[in-house]
């Protein structure tokens, strides 16, 4: 690509894994979660390869692969956390550890330290979809040798 | 109230017309851009309804992602749609 | 004649959206509300979280995402099983 998109692209690649961070890691707070974050910080993935062109992201093929799966793993050990209740149950919820701190009724500004296991699973789930998502992207990419244009 | 109303049917005439030229276009690159828009304006529109969740998600995937994906496959094969 | 097919059931879903459209319920008041109103009184207290969106994400239907998480990782193993063929 040109050197507009170059230089337009090594600006917003930092904003775009940066917004897509932050909205993982606030997603029992803002509006978003784990998804969202996780297809905008991909789309920063799209963005690099767009405008460097394959050869900037065949070396991450391996490691979007193996956070897609450790993600994966993640998520399904966090719900058996609550194996002793039900599956899926929120037992870091209220108990006063890590964000186990309680949220009052009503409207509150919010704190970071609530949540139970909700901002793990947010972790987890973000991780696996800038795997899977990326992985995608790059695998596209590569299929029958990287042309450069 | 009014405004709002007004913005958003444009905002779905837009859509309407992203995707009929999405569909008619023969060069499918351009077919693939105004898919894009299409899809960024009803990103907009999940948004006046109150959905950020939807509008971030359908920002990141339909906006971004399968307009990359589009692009990549356009770049591998033809460009020009044939009758 | 295919025309004509196109055009029928063009104007079968046309008339079924405007039909549903004239008879929808004004804008925030839905014809079931037990269920908005537990989440919107319970799920700070039993979830701990301000997020209610978040919270029957991935704790009231925690299922639904282990689905979707299923159907990501399908969709993966697909894409790399079809072009796993890397030349040179």
């Amino acid at each position: 690509m040109s050197v507009v998109v170059r230089t337009i692209a090594r600006i917003l690649v930092p904003v775009a894994l940066l917004f897509g961070g932050y909205v993982i890691l606030h997603g029992h707070l803002t509006p978003g979660g784990g998804f969202q974050g996780g297809a905008v910080a991909a789309s920063a993935v799209a963005l690099l390869l767009v405008a460097f062109g394959t050869s900037a992201v065949k070396g991450l093929k391996s490691p979007l692969s193996v956070l897609e799966d450790l993600g994966g793993v993640a998520f399904v050990v966090l719900g058996f956390l609550g194996i002793g209740y039900t599956f899926f149950f929120n037992v870091l919820a209220g108990s006063g550890g890590l964000f186990g701190a309680p949220v009052a009724p009503g409207p509150n500004p919010g704190y970071l330290n609530t949540g139970g296991t909700l901002p793990p699973m947010n972790w987890a789930v973000g991780f696996k979809v800038i795997g899977g998502l990326g992985a995608v992207v790059v695998l596209f990419a590569l299929f029958g040798g990287g042309d450069d244009r | 109230m009014t405004i709002l109303a007004v913005l958003q049917v444009l905002i779905l005439l837009l859509i309407v017309a992203g995707s009929v030229l999405a569909v008619g276009l023969k060069d499918l690159l351009a077919s693939v851009i105004a898919l894009g828009a299409s899809s960024l304006l009803l990103a907009l529109q999940f948004y006046l309804l109150q959905a950020p969740d939807v509008a971030i998600a359908e920002a990141g995937v339909g906006a971004a992602l399968t307009t990359a994906i589009f692009v990549l496959a356009i770049r591998k094969t033809r460009r020009k749609e044939e009758e | 004649m295919r025309r004509w097919i196109v055009l029928a059931a063009f104007l079968v879903v046309a008339g079924c959206l405007l039909l549903g459209a004239a008879r929808m319920r004004p804008f925030g008041a839905p014809r079931l509300a037990l269920m908005d109103r537990y989440f919107n009184a319970f799920s700070q207290g039993e979830a701990a979280t301000n997020n209610v969106v978040t919270a029957i994400v991935f704790d009231y239907r925690g299922y639904d995402t282990l689905g979707e998480a299923t159907v990501l990782f399908t969709a993966v193993v697909g894409v790399a099983l079809i072009l796993r063929r890397i030349r040179r």
